[in-house]
């Protein structure tokens, strides 16, 4: 072994869904490396087309267009997302909600027909909180049927799933950053078959909790981490579902922004390896001031060792 | 290989300011209740999952609410990225029943295919060679066949010789030949055979036809056109190393190796290069909407970018096609190359009133018209809904000077929507026009005459960049004579 490290990685880049996905992969044979990002790229393009609410022939458009009793009948895929999403709102108490508060629980999901049935009209579903998430973790699922192992793909950043390292034993390095002044790193990670996820807030952005409509404050970002599951990505092909874990962590992400402390604390506490910071926003205070919480996670010796400043 | 030991090593990482995630000793996100798990959907699927299995042998389930319409047996016959694209459109039409899919890389496309479709509740069978599928499923009514160009012909003959019904990716052929045959073939076996010239069953592109341009005649007379298909620098396909296809099976189907069979639009003898992959679709526009096939063709082309050892096509096409259509002369350009994909795909027809602008993409242009200022009015076909109500250029904050006008940046002109989306899949209407006809509903969009038509303007492009001159068709060049 040779003993490639992270920083040797070779860097693979496509557009979609309003942001840049990204593969980062150590393999020895460049051009099938970038074929392999290729086909995963592929996936994004055919997701976008099944998932943006933006293209008026997408499964969502459809599904946003139906009166009530309407049906329309959807991809594979469309329906495992709106499966996640709707389990995620579940999980959540409703603070992860692709409908923002239009009524998700009003549509009908037949996972054996694939068919989505509105009982109310009016419903309006956006996965911009998820779609990205769920997109990587198929990815990943291409990248190892190719033999890429050692990897990591990311969907705009916001949206992270860390394969096997490299090969000098450590993992994917990664920072979490203060939205309000990028320089400010909070932590430094280093991962291994985990899917992060993060949610902020720049300047002049808001983000409304869809149990109130009401605007969150007090909240300038959240990060979401979980271990992989170790099922190696074969499910979808055999028709078993997909643990997609960088769905998950997305839409967890979401919720965090809105969640109170103590309802994290509780979904960290009941879901083992899950792991959670959120970094507060007092307002007027200085971005110094901001104060990085930290919930869950399997280590149970304190809280992360933290970076503040320019480290 | 980093270990699955990461967190005991977490303590003197997290001292150095970094932690280590690497976990996959940790459980499955199921907590004790697995249904409020993070992956409880799973958990719950999967227990539906066994009950389902329980129940299966009961009473097999129906693939889609057939209602009142008669089932039709359905075969893939090429199940590469085009043929996925057609079945997943398909599941939206009721009352197919896949019967058979047939592809020759079983590992990959064929097997994914299979699941997909047993996934809709269908029963298929995967197969290699075609004809095997056609001798051991006489169910079959329809072929639905997305294989390489170079074999549309054989399969598409071979199919409707077994009186099946065949709707046929273009290009119909790569070679006119082959694609004269097949015309022949449907014209003897009274079978149908439709092209996957898929913009002619679109709703918006019906519209332009029927009502923007036959109709109001909203353009006035069509001189020029322009169009494009610009695709930006993409790397040959590739596969798996361990889903690699025996090289007997390749050499038995016609490609050289993996990259061959994974790339073989690049290859002559295999693809009809880019004026095919791309161009035809719009070409067969250009000749409906100007109601006419073209008279001549001037063409430049040539390898400009990619490794000729790879790239046997051009990679870079400019087309000049002139028409003599009902009202007068027209002149047409034509653009695909592969280098840089700004503006993407569109049609713009120009007439002497108005202006179109439309594309299949329900995202980028799909369809605005301008009027010219001097044209007359457009309100009444404003209030039939033809088309939309002017889209105003915003407007600037109007000052109390009482000027008659602000002088100011140019403003636009007009721009007026075709009110007419597509909601379907781009190729579920062309699929479902194709089993209207199958089921004595309807008459086929793009019959095999029609697509000969197109194919006989699209190769003669190629046929003019070898030649490297003006060629001229002969109305009789579009016709297929004779029996078989």
């Amino acid at each position: 072994m040779d003993g490639r490290r992270a920083h040797d990685a070779r860097r693979y880049s496509h557009e979609a869904m309003h942001t840049v996905f990204e593969v980062y992969a150590l393999h020895p044979d460049e051009r099938y490396a970038a074929q392999a990002a290729d086909a995963a790229f592929a996936l994004t393009q055919r997701l976008e087309r099944d998932l943006s609410r933006f293209i008026a022939n997408s499964d969502i458009s459809r599904i946003n267009r139906l009166e009530a009793g309407e049906a329309t009948r959807v991809g594979p895929d469309t329906l495992e997302c709106l499966v996640i999403a709707r389990h995620m709102f579940e999980v959540t108490g409703g603070a992860f909600d692709i409908s923002i508060g239009t009524g998700l629980s009003s549509l009908d999901l037949d996972e054996d027909a694939f068919v989505v049935r509105a009982t109310q009209p009016g419903v309006r579903l956006d996965l911009g909180g998820i779609g990205k998430g769920y997109a990587v973790d198929l990815m990943a699922d291409v990248l190892e049927e190719w033999g890429l192992h050692a990897a990591l793909v990311h969907g705009g950043f916001s949206s992270v799933l860390a394969l096997d390292g490299p090969e000098d034993g450590g993992g994917w390095p990664l920072t979490l950053s203060d939205p309000a002044a990028p320089a400010r790193v909070l932590a430094r990670l280093s991962a291994c078959q985990t899917s992060l996820g993060a949610s902020g807030l720049v300047k002049g952005d808001h983000i409304v909790d869809p149990r109130t409509g009401e605007p969150v404050r007090g909240r300038r970002a959240a990060w979401v981490a979980a271990p992989r599951p170790a099922t190696r990505g074969q499910a979808a092909a055999d028709g078993a579902p997909r643990l997609a874990v960088t769905a998950v962590t997305d839409a967890l992400t979401t919720a965090c922004m809105v969640m109170s402390v103590d309802e994290i604390a509780a979904l960290c506490a009941r879901s083992p390896g899950l792991e959670a910071w959120v970094l507060e926003d007092h307002g007027q205070d200085g971005p110094g001031e901001a104060g990085l919480r930290h919930f869950g996670g399997i280590d149970s010796d304190g809280p992360v060792a933290l970076q503040t400043g320019d480290a | 290989m980093a270990g699955e030991d990461g967190k005991d090593k977490a303590a003197p990482a997290a001292a150095e300011g970094q932690r280590k995630l690497d976990r996959r000793d940790v459980l499955m996100g199921l907590s004790t209740v697995p249904a409020l798990g993070l992956f409880g959907y799973a958990w719950r699927k999967q227990n539906q999952v066994k009950q389902a299995a329980a129940q299966a042998a009961v009473a097999p389930r129906e693939a889609a609410a057939a209602g009142d319409v008669k089932e039709v047996n359905v075969a893939l016959l090429g199940a590469g990225a085009q043929g996925q694209v057609l079945t997943e459109a398909m599941q939206r039409i009721p009352g197919l029943r896949f019967r058979a899919v047939c592809d020759i890389w079983t590992e990959y496309n064929q097997r994914r295919v299979v699941n997909t479709l047993k996934r809709y509740g269908h029963e298929v069978n995967g197969y290699v060679d075609y004809r095997e599928m056609l001798d051991k499923e006489p169910a079959i009514e329809a072929v639905i066949i997305a294989t390489p160009d170079f074999w549309h012909a054989e399969h598409a003959i071979a199919c409707l010789k077994a009186g099946k019904h065949v709707y046929c990716e273009k290009e119909m052929s790569n070679t006119l030949e082959g694609a004269r045959n097949m015309v022949l073939a449907a014209r003897e076996t009274g079978k149908l055979l439709q092209i996957g010239h898929q913009r002619r069953s679109n709703p918006r592109y019906i519209h332009c036809h029927d009502k923007l341009l036959r109709e109001a005649n909203l353009l006035g007379r069509i001189v020029t056109v322009n169009g494009q298909w610009n695709r930006a620098v993409a790397a040959d396909l590739g596969a798996p190393e361990r889903y690699a296809i025996p090289q007997a099976t390749l050499t038995q189907f016609g490609f050289k190796d993996m990259h061959q069979f994974r790339n073989w639009r690049w290859y002559k003898g295999l693809g009809g290069g880019p004026i095919v992959d791309l161009g035809s679709h719009q070409l067969d526009i250009y000749s409906w909407f100007l109601g006419s096939n073209p008279t001549h063709v001037t063409a430049s082309g040539g390898l400009l970018y990619h490794d000729p050892a790879t790239h046997e096509w051009y990679d870079t096409v400019m087309v000049i096609f002139d028409y003599m259509t009902p009202a007068g002369p027209a002149k047409a350009y034509y653009q695909t190359q592969t280098t840089n994909g700004s503006q993407g795909y569109f049609e713009t027809f120009m007439g002497d009133q108005g202006t179109l602008l439309i594309s299949e993409s329900e995202l980028n242009n799909p369809g605005s018209i301008y009027r010219d200022p001097n044209a007359p009015a457009w309100d009444a076909w404003i209030q039939k809904g033809y088309i939309s109500a002017p889209v105003v250029p915003e407007e600037k904050e109007e000052g109390a000077s009482g000027a008659i006008a602000d002088v100011r940046e140019s403003a636009a002109p007009d721009r007026h929507k075709v009110p007419i989306t597509l909601t379907d899949p781009y190729h579920q209407p062309h699929l479902q026009n194709f089993f209207d006809a199958v089921r004595g509903k309807a008459t086929l969009n793009c019959p095999a005459e029609v697509g000969y038509e197109s194919a006989v303007a699209v190769l003669k492009v190629n046929e003019a960049i070898e030649a490297n001159a003006r060629l001229a068709f002969r109305p009789e060049d579009f016709r297929v004579g004779g029996t078989a």
